[in-house]
């Protein structure tokens, strides 16, 4: 009896149900046996159950994705920290008046994605959590041509198409904080709208890229207040040189959009001078906001030592600010005077690779927020000019170590050099007769998960 | 700060200055007996260097060496573009692809099924859901359960890409996380029908496999992956994040000698050379 029952357990566990019973009817058991049978049967049915549950849970664990990284930092400034000047600005926000160093969360990052692995649509959520409190920075979805999938459509919150910098993340970009100019033209990187995505896998296609959107044109978290929208695009190619381990990628980007005035206040430049007009026809008048730009990286694998790449970004334009400042003009906010000004910069940096954990960086980087002036022309007499005209060139140089898969060390250290302004020039711009010292220096350490 | 200093010093220094030189691999399940074959045997010849061999699938070897947590990363499926560009925004550089092997990625059918061959078509149209019984291709009237891989697999991708044309897998499809796993089911389900390396088709039969109605079916064999006549036929990739230099580069060539693909035959794929 005792072999008779193995065999039917073996049966049973070989998992063949169909043959199980063949079995069992085949063979005469006795009705203790097929009460026992029939309860293995039993319990293995509702193992089933219990597995085919946990098969649920381990496939939604699958499409549901949760990644994140924080980044936290020590920084340091040789200026005086009296307030009399801004320093910091463009290195992680300014540092309050008499402080010369300070402890921060600068990015607390935590993404959640789904993605329906059938139809490859996507939802992605995330924020970001600092000192400063709790932010929204991606909120959109993702939805692919159910043809050939070649084709995205993207809508809500997410980075503007524009050039490399502003989509290149923040926990793989090498300096600590994008460019001066990055950050005066997309403030925050986002935008409310949508996207048409263009990006083949199929050769020789698969090197080449499209995206164009519209977007509201008022800041991540803004709501709009006008019926025009910003259209956004951005052209791009891959040019493998796979036998020699290099590469050259690049591409061309515009922006074409425009800001509604909330005061009657316009100043542009006539020569090297602002001019206001004060006519009340300004207020709600739209102002261009109109860019172009290069974008251009290369790399080549330098034998026994590591990769190294050239990155270059060029963006030229006219740019709607304030009198203070040539970064965005918030429509939302109302009676603010705008100027107008044409800007032009760029940066190129140099990354080298050591091995697989040591990285080499420096960093050029210029802006001069308005063209039509120079530097003595700020703060003549007349000139209406104030420190949002004033030009910087910033060198940064820096050193990465990456720890493991979870955890880089980043030193920093940047030094921004402005455009001297006119010696008669006085208030706000005073200090800037010479160059202001405001060099910052950044230890970072970067958590992130997973990789 | 001890630590600390001491994490930068083991960091910044090759292990080899302190002992042997350790060459991490990971990748691909499909491969992953036949990488550690090399290991085993490279070992014996070099004692004096440790290569540390682990599966996952193509996918997470990919992440690996994207991450710069493995040296050489085994792949049954070419880098996609988007993965390449990861490694060459993380490491500057394009990665190094090199064709160890090659395989016919068999169809695997339970030994009692009568079906002896399939033509590409039918078994596109199976794997999407188009035909769900085996008496639309000649077998007995009962239902095909398929089983797959999952989504972080080089076969899983390829068979997608190749024999189901960028199609989807039908949602009945029940992924298992390695090939072994999709014998295993096969071997105990009269009904089902499994893909993967034609060097885990042990214990369950091959399906012969045409390229269309006209063409002749073929098993996947040494002689008909070699030629390329068996329809389903693949290489098998090492990535690297650089061109290889040192002990790597040691191994590298030794796995593309006549002794190292002859590991690849008595595992059962088949000679790049």
């Amino acid at each position: 009896m005792r072999i008779r029952s193995s065999f039917i357990l073996f049966l049973l566990l070989s998992g063949a149900a169909a043959a199980q019973e063949e079995a069992v009817d085949s063979i005469s058991v006795s009705p203790s046996v097929k009460e026992e049978v029939e309860q293995l049967k039993m319990h293995n049915e509702s193992v089933n159950e219990i597995l085919l549950e946990m098969k649920s849970y381990i496939d939604l664990s699958r499409k549901l994705k949760f990644s994140g990284y924080m980044q936290t930092q020590f920084q340091a400034t040789n200026g005086t920290g009296n307030g009399a000047y801004p320093i910091g600005g463009f290195s992680g926000g300014a540092f309050p008046a008499n402080v010369g160093s300070r402890f921060q969360v600068r990015r607390g990052r935590l993404k959640v994605q789904y993605e329906n692995d059938i139809t490859f649509s996507q939802y992605v959520l995330q924020v970001d959590v600092t000192q400063n409190g709790l932010g929204i920075k991606d909120a959109y979805i993702n939805l692919k041509d159910p043809w050939t999938r070649d084709w995205n459509l993207r809508m809500g919150v997410f980075d503007r198409p524009f050039g490399f910098e502003v989509a290149y993340s923040s926990n793989m970009r090498e300096t600590p904080e994008r460019s001066r100019l990055a950050q005066t033209l997309f403030p925050g990187e986002r935008e409310l709208g949508a996207m048409i995505e263009f990006q083949p896998e199929f050769e020789p296609w698969s090197n080449y890229n499209l995206k164009l959107g519209l977007f509201n044109g008022v800041l991540p978290n803004g709501n709009e207040n006008d019926s025009r929208k910003d259209l956004i695009g951005r052209a791009g190619v891959i040019v493998p040189f796979e036998e020699a381990n290099a590469a050259v990628d690049g591409g061309v980007s515009f922006y074409y959009g425009s800001v509604r005035n909330t005061s009657k206040f316009l100043s542009t430049m006539n020569g090297s001078r602002f001019t206001v007009d004060s006519a009340l026809t300004n207020n709600g008048r739209s102002s261009p906001r109109q860019y172009v730009g290069a974008d251009l990286q290369i790399i080549y694998d330098i034998p026994d030592i590591g990769g190294i790449s050239l990155r270059g970004e060029y963006i030229t334009g006219r740019q709607p600010g304030t009198a203070a400042a040539n970064t965005f003009y918030n429509p939302s906010a109302a009676g603010t005077p705008l100027y107008e000004r044409r800007f032009s910069g760029y940066y190129v940096s140099l990354l080298q690779n050591i091995g697989t954990r040591h990285q080499l960086l420096v960093r050029y980087d210029v802006l001069d927020p308005n063209t039509d002036v120079e530097g003595s022309g700020i703060g003549a007499a007349g000139s209406a000019t104030t420190v949002g005209d004033i030009a910087y060139a910033t060198i940064g140089l820096g050193y990465l170590f990456h720890l493991d898969e979870n955890v880089k060390f980043t030193l920093y250290h940047e030094m921004p050099v402005n455009e001297t302004v006119n010696a008669s020039a006085a208030g706000a711009l005073a200090p800037y007769t010479a160059d202001v010292k405001d060099d910052v220096f950044t230890f970072r350490i970067q958590y992130r998960f997973p990789y | 700060m001890k630590k600390f200093i001491a994490l930068v010093l083991l960091a910044a220094f090759p292990a080899s200055l302190f002992g042997g030189e350790v060459i991490t691999v990971k990748g691909s399940d499909t491969m992953v007996i036949l990488a550690q074959r090399w290991a085993e045997q490279y070992m014996k010849k070099n004692p004096n260097v440790t290569i540390q061999v682990t599966g996952g699938g193509s996918g997470t070897g990919i992440s690996a060496l994207i991450n710069g947590t493995t040296d050489i990363c085994d792949a049954s499926r070419p880098m996609k573009p988007a993965e390449k560009q990861k490694l060459k925004q993380r490491f500057s550089t394009l990665g190094v692809e090199v064709k160890v092997a090659k395989d016919g990625v068999a169809l695997y059918v339970h030994e009692s099924n009568p079906v002896k061959e399939l033509t590409l078509r039918q078994v596109k149209d199976i794997y999407t859901g188009r035909i769900t019984n085996w008496k639309e291709v000649g077998g007995k009237d009962a239902r095909i359960i398929l089983y797959s891989r999952e989504n972080n697999s080089g076969t899983y991708v390829y068979f997608k890409d190749v024999v189901l044309e960028t199609e989807d897998y039908a949602p009945s499809c029940q992924n298992m996380p390695g090939t072994a796993a999709v014998v295993n089911a096969v071997a105990k389900d009269p009904n089902g029908i499994g893909y993967g390396g034609a060097a885990y088709g042990k214990g369950i039969r091959d399906m012969m496999i045409k390229a269309d109605d006209g063409s002749p079916a073929f098993l996947p064999t040494a002689e008909t992956v070699g030629n390329g006549s068996y329809p389903i036929t693949r290489f098998l990739y090492m990535y690297l994040k650089s061109r290889p230099a040192g002990e790597i580069k040691n191994f590298i060539d030794w796995v593309l000698s006549d002794e190292g693909q002859e590991v690849v035959t008595k595992v059962g794929y088949f000679k790049v050379r």
